[in-house]
């Protein structure tokens, strides 16, 4: 049964639906974001979406929206095809009309950020992003009703061993996604896979916070021994219900893989993982994935333009459940 | 399967085995040019949300640039409207609570599971959902009976309806376990109709003869007559089939020719069906057939009957009988009350009518699911079915009592309400199907099957705004997942409506999940705070206990000390330090911001009556706010500043020496700490501080004169 929301102006390229899918951030080439507002929430027949707010954010394209976590208000991350993060927030300030609002920018032209992800861990916002050098930065926001003052808390290559470095590291894309656990008290994982140029950097990478060392350890590595080479297009933690290990997707020019984590470490500190599938499907490049709120079902979507969704059998054996193609 | 329907059922989650050929629907978006990205984000439960962006085009008036559609995925049967399933879905909460509820206070009596009235419960439970799942009543029933109607129905039978009295009557009526085969006799005239969609039943010859009744003159002489009544003779619809004899030409009083004898042999016929033995309890009210409880009596009476059926079939009146049509007719219906085999075969349509003329006629005994489904096999053999029927892999997956085909069945064709609830029905009483379902598996990620199919009918009731609020029910039912699909399903809710909001939070008081309403309480007070509704904000960060937001606003509230406000904002300020109240951890600052507020208060009343008194109370508040050690060091230049007007009354000094003295020490100290590091200068004028210090002299001069 499929139903049609909303039509979007010409040029509209990405969009992104709040927590609670009552709202609705589209992005667009000529860098303007729109948010669209159900009108009602609690009626089924109605859901009408209209526009509410409009802005031009930023001269280029925007080519990925991310809405903050609820706990901080209702905002968003534009990330533009030229690497520049703009952070924007509903407010009332002083006695000035609701409006949507810059408060922050990260990145620049010569560090273009690729991908963010926002987390909470030890009751603090994070916010994770990659960088086109192959960097991945942890910022946390000091101010729980402020948007506006970030500290830069963590910043690392995404490669296991250290002590190397790639200066000369050049990224396409990147993909983030963080453990989904709501236990805001406890710290956070998150996982992060580059599409680059730099062989090291790119295989997926669980990372944890070490408490004791206060610094971000990478825990476990996704990807068998002959292909952590590969580009990875995207990357999607599974929402853990009850499970006794993590469901983590990764999709790379090979196909897509399904993973266990383990949830204890071993002595050095590794979580365990095992590759369960290797599903085939897109042709070409995945641009997204996403798991559904009971971590069992995956959609994606990628070059074929199609979008298919995956789940494991009652034997544990992943296959693709179904698939839906764009026609006109 | 057709793939233009995606709510057919057909993305039932979980099925048991992988299917080879994938199904592919169609995603109708209706976009001018080519779509160049898509975007995927899931709602709550299974619906997803799906972006398609054609390719940006030069020109900005070319139509829509891009198109949100949602799809609903998995909803179950076809055949039940969304309204109609809404009221099923409600109506099943109570019954399934109930038993649930009675599962888990036996298993606190005894430590067995299993339990040897548990079927009871579990039938009692079958008839309440069963009761649910009657189809539209149909037009009642005409006052003046019209004689010609064969075919009577109440209500519109329904797959699902059908389905779900089959489970009933092989896994949970043990009752009615020894005369199972009329049940099925039953549960066919119920449901003939429904097969009629994919092959031709008996139910849809009898409509059809029904409706051309009107245009035959000579009943008898009509070959289909005969065939029909045969047909319906076959499965046991012994009042129909009464019922059209009587309709026989020869009950008619006027006749040409003498037709008593044939008159006889129809009525012998009739007298015959109407008192052919079944072996059961009681049939429904006014129907035909003796009943027999017990096997002899049964046995008995099958035996005399079969044997008066033998003397009327060997009798000489056959001959005098110049009615060709009625003569053979009559004999074949003979044959069929006999248990012939061929003439049963021909008698019935397809396996199902056929299987059950089996039971009526040939093997009334039947009893044992073996022997039933090596019955069925030679049925299916006999008659092999023109097109499969959405009942039909249900009936055969239950004799061949696997429950794996049966839940794959149910799920494929009635999706995950039926799989959710008939699972209760498939456990009761076999501990082989409650070992299968109840088994833990790691490949389900340390869940029971029977827990499975309660997410995923949980994730339909969450995708719909009304009817998540019963996924509870259902979620809490599940040990090991359900809390924690909850808790997701909880978080997702929106906090803008204050309804909705308190009813998220009932629920999560309901199942103690008091980190969650905390954490929606918290999002709730930063929507509100964010929005201008500061009150609002600063109730619902208390009562989610943030002390993080709460010390961050109080931290505002002293920013705002010192600082010309208005009116307007004053009263919202002052009344924010109300609800802060004094319970919040930094008791301290807000004593200090409770002093300033009564000092800025009597201000206000001096900016705006001049009176003495208010002057001489402000005063007072100054001293003490001055006074009193909690008052930030910061603050001090800011507060003096605020009360430059006191500072210079005019009519007289407001200040004694003493309490001069006391604000120039301050002033003194002040001088001092900014030559230590960190020490930040207030926002004030650049003249802030000499007109202090000046109006301070000017006071203390006027003072001394006084005193």
């Amino acid at each position: 049964m499929a139903k049609e929301l909303l039509s979007l102006d010409n040029g509209t390229i990405c969009s992104s639906w709040n927590y609670s899918d009552t709202r609705l951030a589209t992005g667009s080439i000529d860098g303007t974001l729109s948010i669209f507002d159900l009108r009602d929430s609690t009626s089924s027949t109605s859901n009408s979406l209209r526009s509410t707010f409009k802005t031009k954010v930023h001269e280029g394209n925007i080519v990925k929206i991310v809405w903050l976590l609820p706990e901080y208000g209702d905002a968003v991350a534009c990330i533009s095809a030229d690497g520049i993060v703009s952070l924007l927030e509903e407010i009332v300030e002083d006695s000035k009309p609701l409006q949507w609002k810059l408060c922050k920018t990260f990145g620049s032209s010569a560090s273009k950020v690729l991908d963010v992800q926002f987390g909470i861990s030890l009751s603090r916002l994070k916010m994770v992003a990659a960088y086109s050098d192959g960097h991945v930065r942890v910022f946390e926001l000091l101010d729980p009703l402020e948007l506006t003052n970030w500290q830069l808390q963590a910043e690392f290559q995404n490669v296991i061993e250290s002590v190397s470095s790639f200066g000369k590291a050049l990224s396409l894309s990147a993909s983030i996604s963080l453990n989904p656990q709501k236990g805001g008290s406890q710290e956070s994982s998150f996982l992060v896979g580059f599409n680059s140029n730099t062989p090291e950097l790119n295989s997926s990478k669980v990372w944890e916070f070490d408490q004791a060392h206060q610094r971000w350890l990478p825990v476990a590595e996704l990807a068998l021994s002959e292909d952590k080479g590969d580009q990875v297009y995207a990357v999607a933690w599974a929402p853990n219900i009850g499970r006794p290990y993590e469901i983590i997707a990764v999709a790379t020019h090979k196909g897509l893989s399904i993973w266990h984590l383990g949830l204890n470490p071993d002595h050095t500190g590794r979580l365990s993982v095992e590759r369960v599938a290797l599903l085939s499907g897109h042709e070409g490049a995945v641009w997204q994935m996403e798991w559904d709120m009971s971590g069992m079902t995956l959609a994606t979507t990628g070059d074929d333009g199609m979008v298919r969704l995956w789940q494991s059998n009652l034997n544990g054996v992943w296959h693709q459940q179904a698939a839906f193609e764009p026609t006109s | 399967m057709s793939p233009d329907a995606v709510g057919n059922g057909a993305l039932i989650p979980f099925s048991g085995e992988t299917n080879d050929s994938l199904a592919v629907y169609p995603l109708h978006h209706g976009l001018a040019r080519p779509i160049s990205r898509v975007a995927l984000s899931w709602s709550r439960g299974n619906s997803l949300r799906v972006s398609l962006f054609a390719e940006p085009s030069g020109s900005f008036d070319t139509g829509d640039g891009a198109k949100v559609i949602e799809v609903k995925l998995g909803g179950g049967d076809p055949e039940i409207d969304d309204a109609d399933w809404r009221r099923i879905a409600y109506g099943s909460v109570a019954p399934f609570a109930l038993l649930q509820s009675r599962r888990n206070s036996l298993s606190a009596l005894s430590k067995s599971s299993y339990h040897l009235d548990w079927w009871e419960h579990v039938l009692q439970y079958s008839k309440d959902i069963s009761s649910l799942l009657t189809g539209p009543k149909l037009a009642p029933n005409p006052i003046i009976e019209d004689p010609n109607e064969i075919v009577t129905k109440n209500e519109e039978p329904t797959c699902l309806k059908a389905a779900w009295e089959l489970m009933e009557i092989f896994y949970v009526d043990k009752q009615s376990q020894a005369w199972l085969p009329e049940k099925l006799v039953d549960w066919l005239a119920d449901y003939d109709s429904l097969f009629t969609s994919t092959q031709e039943t008996i139910h849809g010859k009898l409509v059809d003869f029904q409706n051309d009744l009107v245009n035959i003159q000579v009943i008898e002489d009509d070959p289909r007559y005969w065939e029909v009544m045969s047909s319906a003779l076959s499965v046991g619809w012994l009042d129909i089939v009464v019922k059209m004899l009587r309709l026989h030409g020869s009950y008619q009083i006027d006749q040409l020719s003498k037709r008593e004898l044939e008159n006889g042999l129809v009525e012998a016929v009739a007298v015959l069906i109407s008192k052919m033995p079944r072996l059961r309890p009681e049939s429904a009210a006014g129907n035909l057939g003796e009943c027999f409880k017990s096997k002899p009596d049964f046995t008995k009476a099958w035996e005399k009957w079969r044997s008066q059926i033998t003397k009327l079939d060997c009798s000489p009146y056959w001959i005098q009988c110049d009615n060709q049509q009625t003569r053979e007719g009559l004999r074949n219906m003979l044959q069929v009350m006999l248990g012939n085999t061929e003439n049963l075969c021909t008698a019935s349509c397809y396996w199902i009518e056929l299987y059950v003329s089996h039971f009526l006629y040939i093997r009334p005994f039947t009893t044992g699911i073996e022997s039933m489904y090596n019955l069925a096999q030679k049925c299916i053999q006999l008659k092999t079915p023109t097109g499969t029927h959405r009942l039909t892999g249900l009936m055969i997956g239950i004799l061949a009592e696997n429950t794996e085909v049966v839940i794959a069945e149910i799920s494929r064709e009635f999706g995950p309400w039926m799989v959710a609830h008939a699972v209760e029905l498939l456990t009761s009483g076999s501990e082989e199907a409650e070992i299968l379902l109840h088994d833990e598996r790691y490949n389900l990620g340390g869940i029971s099957m029977v827990e499975l199919h309660r997410l995923a009918y949980a994730q339909v009731l969450s995708s719909h705004a009304l009817t998540w609020q019963i996924a509870p029910i259902y979620l809490t039912s599940c040990m090991k997942q359900g809390m924690g699909l909850l808790e997701n399903l909880l978080y997702r809710q929106s906090v803008q409506h204050n309804n909705l909001l308190l009813k998220n939070i009932e629920i999560c008081r309901l199942y103690e999940l008091d980190h969650i309403s905390s954490n929606i309480m918290k999002v709730a007070g930063v929507y509100h705070w964010k929005h201008g509704r500061k009150g609002a904000g600063v109730f619902w960060l208390q009562q989610s206990q943030d002390t993080n937001c709460l010390d961050r606003i109080a931290q505002q509230l002293f920013d705002s000390v010192g600082k010309s406000i208005s009116d307007e904002s004053f009263k919202q300020w002052e009344g924010l330090i109300e609800l802060l109240g004094s319970e919040s951890k930094p008791a301290g600052g807000l004593e200090f911001l409770h002093k300033y507020r009564d000092f800025k208060k009597s201000l206000q009343m001096v900016y705006s009556g001049k009176s003495t008194d208010a002057a001489r109370q402000a005063v007072g508040s100054l001293i003490l706010l001055m006074k009193n050690p909690s008052t930030p060091q910061r603050f001090w230049l800011p507060l003096l500043f605020d009360s430059l007007k006191l500072l210079n009354w005019k009519d007289s000094p407001l200040l004694s020496v003493s309490e001069t003295n006391l604000l120039l020490n301050k002033l003194q100290e002040l001088s001092l700490a900014r030559q230590r590091p960190h020490f930040t200068e207030p926002n004030l004028p650049p003249q802030a501080l000499s007109s202090i210090r000046l109006a301070l002299a000017t006071n203390l001069g006027r003072a001394i004169l006084d005193e």
